[in-house]
């Protein structure tokens, strides 16, 4: 009894989600329409709530469930960077639902559920828990990317998002079932021994599971349903798909690759290798040519996928484990960095959105510096953050990412890394331009004020400023975190 | 004030000037060019402090070391020697020239402008104070952005595509440096098992020759594009046509110097095996920039583009000094990169007094202007002088020195270079001809009745480059006696790798 105890004391984060979900679902009963909005504070508490419950858990470093369930502090790391990312998603969407009349409590408490998900997911030590944190992540992702139901944009991108993402869940269990077919096990710390020298049969697996894998985080040649599902969502919730499940996508990959198959990254880094770099330049070269910033932002988001990509080849790659351990630093500490900056630059490009037909053109950035400059100071930042440019925590997440592939022998892949990213400069640095060099347009867009927006943009620049200037406090919490695997 | 942070001071002061800019109404135009020159000076006067540098030694003084992130050994380290010093008063001289000059062209987002110009201050003082790899990174790249700002938003009819040009370039070659300082940094640290950034630690460690050879190429793209180098020079004539005037000086005398800066700070001590193993390259590729700059400033027909064009020659001189490795070369380098900041940027501010009058810059639309504006005539003709390399004035030192070493490594690549100075005076001359002396060009004759001579603002902001380039061209020494230890310095860096002396060119 005490044990069993124990165990749901671990869970303390996922706990108080929960109870935040029943909570928003059941207030936004008794609620009047006017006062919908007191939902945002109220899932943000609960999400403050989780936070202290991460705290608390944090340096438990310990399996529960009977190995079906693991409480480390990579898997608290992940869980405290989704709630990062859930605040501001929090704060970023509301006025663009009210905006268009759709409903904040369902928003509210689909984010929750999905972020549940990613907790799950960052805490599973077993193939089964895995698939359920996975698809408890992306079902209310689906949801989330349709939810402008009476736009058929959204309409098109949810089906898009769903048809392929359900596709890719199945080969995924379909690598799962090969797994257990081969091994006779579905925990993470056996499939890696069970799997070595298993000949083709082994490498199939591994190739199902790492096609499966790849699709969710939407790296090249796996990506195409990104560009639709994250064009056709309600724009501060593409913000969020495109930083959400990507976190969640990556906390999957370091559990199965690292966790599980780090025996074998002889066998697989070729493969993230070359699926980086693929990754990378594919996502960069679309970027370029894209005159819509919202679909600019998803291929660019793509092409970040690349870079993080490129930490777990490292992590292969390494030959000691100092080295290794740098690669999966780099991937946190990046996923971390580039959900705040990215949601924010999205969220940027829906308060700019007010008006349904224009969407999210670059020319209505033109000449925004000079009829918003807070705004526009805000998205530069944001840009530049994105391009790594210091002193922005872009920037240190690209050096730590450089430095870990640099340290593990892939010189090669950090000098197309750079190149990519002053490939990429071109493309951010359009939409400076259009804002601080162009005269605006006729009939300029209004730009969306809300108190949330406001504040969520604030604190997001603050972050990204703040991170890359003093990088220090989370570096040891990633690296605490880190070393809860080796 | 020996305990004071004075680089600290001198870097961040103009931050603070950003910092009040912001509490300043947009409309108040006098408050917020008030402030600017405020923060400028108060940089210059802290900077005058570093005069009190002790020329006898080659460690860096005025030091200040702070842990930053020490996870990865980087560190809030600064120092300067004596080529650090001439270039911080280098930089905060122009950078006072160019805000007072912008006082009256400037008219559309005052405020915006002189934040941009102030920041770019903290970027370019941050690189030539910095000790640490990390550190130096971070300010060469905040250097980038306000310049980007300034010719992307204040500059001519081509800007945007000027400016974008000017990023990519420089980044390329940046981002490819990041990944060298990395590698630098993780070799050293994995053999002494140390991992720092630190500048010190670094210099003088005998990294493996082919990581030094990558290195080096990755260093030189970096600091051959911001050089500008030919080949990699093409984004500089675009980048001052289109900068505005003080856009111009600041990227004429300053940022270019930074990538002469870079050589000298970085690939010859760090690298001095690949330095020596590529040096007759560089040699080659720069006397081909030296001729390549001048003929091409020839046929130039737009004032801009001639002064840009023969920087590409003006540095190339700084590039065949620093790659001969003996002290005249050096000395002469440095002391090249402080004249050309003085003399090219009184060109571009006097290129912009004529351009305010009769809104056009091309040689043929002038002629005559000798008659009109005499004294305007004057102060050209002085840096005119000062370009080719009269001696009396600072032009000359540098190039003197440059061709004196050159001679020592090799008499035919000195005769080359000397050729230059015909052409130099050619183009020069024949410009200055053309512009204040043949007929009046119908275009001039237009604004002939409104014509003005120099206003007092003007005068006021190129003043203190009169000064210089007069008291530099006839007692260069403080200058050199800076300099000297540090170059000394190089050069037994690089000459405990075998020196040159062993090597004869290719052809």
């Amino acid at each position: 009894m005490n044990d069993q105890l124990n165990d749901l004391f671990t869970l303390l984060p996922e706990l108080l989600l929960a109870i935040t979900v029943l909570a928003v679902i059941t207030v936004d009963l008794f609620l009047p329409a006017s006062r919908k909005w007191t939902l945002t504070p109220l899932a943000i508490f609960g999400m403050l709530l989780a936070g202290i419950g991460c705290w608390l858990v944090w340096g438990v470093n310990d399996t529960v469930f009977a190995g079906f369930y693991v409480v480390d502090d990579l898997s608290v790391f992940f869980k405290a960077a989704t709630l990062v990312i859930g605040v501001l998603a929090a704060l970023f969407v509301p006025s663009y639902l009210i905006q268009r009349r759709l409903p904040l409590g369902e928003f509210n408490a689909i984010l929750l559920f999905s972020m549940l998900g990613m907790f799950v997911l960052a805490s599973s030590s077993d193939l089964v828990t895995l698939f359920l944190g996975l698809e408890l992540m992306v079902m209310p992702s689906y949801l989330l990317a349709g939810f402008h139901k009476t736009d058929r944009f959204s309409n098109e991108g949810g089906l898009k998002y769903f048809l392929l993402g359900s596709f890719a869940s199945a080969i995924l269990l379909f690598g799962i079932a090969w797994t257990y077919g081969l091994t006779g096990t579905t925990h993470l710390s056996g499939i890696g021994t069970g799997l070595l020298d298993r000949g083709a049969a082994g490498l199939v697996t591994i190739g199902l599971l790492t096609v499966g894998s790849t699709f969710k985080v939407a790296a090249v040649p796996f990506h195409y349903w990104t560009p639709d599902a994250y064009q056709g969502a309600p724009t501060p919730i593409t913000g969020f798909l495109s930083v959400g499940p990507k976190l969640g996508a990556f906390a999957l990959l370091v559990r199965l690759f690292v966790d599980g198959l780090g025996g074998l990254r002889a066998d697989w880094l070729a493969v993230m290798a070359i699926l980086a770099v693929l990754t990378m330049t594919g996502g960069n070269i679309v970027a370029l040519v894209q005159v819509n910033v919202k679909r600019m932002l998803a291929y660019s988001s793509i092409a970040h996928t690349g870079y993080i990509m490129a930490g777990l080849a490292a992590f292969a790659a390494a030959a000691s484990p100092d080295v290794q351990r740098q690669g999966i630093e780099a991937v946190l500490f990046y996923t971390l960095g580039y959900g705040v900056m990215n949601i924010a630059a999205f969220a940027v490009v829906g308060m700019l959105q007010r008006d349904p037909d224009r969407f999210g053109g670059l020319s209505s950035f033109a000449g925004l510096a000079g009829r918003s400059p807070g705004l526009a100071a805000a998205m530069a930042i944001l840009l530049l953050s994105l391009t790594g440019i210091p002193p922005t925590v872009g920037f240190f997440a690209k050096l730590y990412i450089l430095l870990a592939t640099v340290d593990a022998g892939l010189a090669w892949l950090a000098v197309l890394i750079a190149l990519n990213a002053a490939l990429a400069a071109f493309y951010y640095l359009r939409v400076v331009v259009y804002m601080y060099m162009r005269e605006p347009e006729d009939e300029p867009a209004t730009v969306d004020r809300h108190p949330f927006s406001s504040l969520a943009l604030v604190l997001s620049v603050a972050g990204v400023l703040l991170l890359g200037l003093f990088p220090e406090p989370v570096l040891s919490l990633v690296r605490t975190s880190v070393g809860s695997l080796f | 004030m020996t305990g004071w942070p004075i680089l600290s001071l001198i870097v961040f002061t103009p931050l603070i000037g950003v910092l009040a800019l912001l509490f300043i109404p947009g409309d108040n135009h006098r408050a917020i060019k008030g402030v600017a020159l405020v923060a400028a000076l108060a940089s210059f006067v802290f900077s005058l402090r570093l005069l009190g540098y002790d020329t006898s030694g080659a460690e860096f003084q005025f030091r200040e070391d702070y842990d930053w992130i020490p996870a990865f050994g980087m560190g809030y380290r600064m120092g300067v020697d004596g080529l650090s010093v001439v270039l911080v008063l280098l930089t905060t001289v122009l950078s006072i020239v160019a805000i007072v000059y912008s006082f009256d062209p400037i008219k559309t987002r005052v405020k915006e402008y002189y934040a941009t110009m102030l920041l770019l201050m903290v970027g370019m003082l941050g690189v030539f104070v910095s000790l640490d790899l990390f550190l130096f990174y971070v300010f060469w790249e905040i250097s980038l952005i306000p310049m980007y700002l300034v010719i992307g938003i204040w500059g001519g009819p081509r800007r945007i595509y000027a400016t974008v040009k000017f990023v990519i370039y420089t980044l390329v070659g940046s981002l490819l440096m990041l990944v060298a300082i990395l590698a630098v940094v993780i070799a050293h640290g994995n053999d002494s098992g140390t991992f720092t950034f630190a500048y010190e630690a670094l210099r003088g460690y005998p990294f493996a020759d082919g990581l030094q050879a990558l290195a080096f190429i990755a260093f030189f793209l970096a600091f051959a594009i911001k050089v500008p180098m030919w080949p990699l020079h093409t984004w500089l004539p675009d980048a001052h046509v289109e900068a505005p005037t003080a856009g111009s000086i600041i990227l004429a005398g300053v940022l270019l110097k930074l990538g002469g800066y870079g050589f000298l700070r970085f690939s010859l001590p760090l690298l001095p095996d690949a330095a020596v193993q590529f040096a007759p390259i560089v040699i080659g590729l720069a006397i081909v920039a030296i001729l390549y700059g001048a003929l091409v400033s020839m046929v130039q027909p737009d004032l801009k583009k001639l002064i840009a064009y023969s920087s590409v020659s003006h540095m190339g001189f700084v590039m065949l000094g620093a790659f001969v490795f003996n002290e005249q070369g050096l000395s002469g380098a440095v002391f090249q990169m402080i004249s050309h900041g003085i003399t090219t940027g009184a060109l571009f501010l006097l290129v912009g007094v004529i351009y305010e009058r009769s809104h056009d810059r091309m040689i043929a639309h002038m002629g005559g202007l000798n008659a009109r504006l005499p004294r305007y005539a004057a102060l050209f003709g002085l840096f005119t002088f000062a370009s080719i390399g009269l001696p009396g004035l600072s032009g000359f030192v540098g190039e003197f020195l440059v061709v004196l070493g050159a001679f020592q490594y090799n008499g035919w690549v000195a005769a080359a270079t000397m050729l230059v100075v015909i052409f130099s005076a050619v183009y020069m001359l024949w410009m200055f001809q053309r512009v204040f002396f043949t007929v009046p060009s119908g275009w001039m004759r237009r604004f002939w009745p409104t014509l003005t001579d120099m206003s007092r603002t003007e005068w006021l902001s190129i003043a203190p480059l009169i000064v210089l380039v007069v008291a530099l061209g006839v007692y260069p020494a403080p200058v050199l006696d800076l300099i000297s230890a540090p170059m000394q310095r190089i050069i037994e860096a690089v000459s405990g790798s075998g020196g040159l002396s062993s090597l004869g060119l290719p052809w």
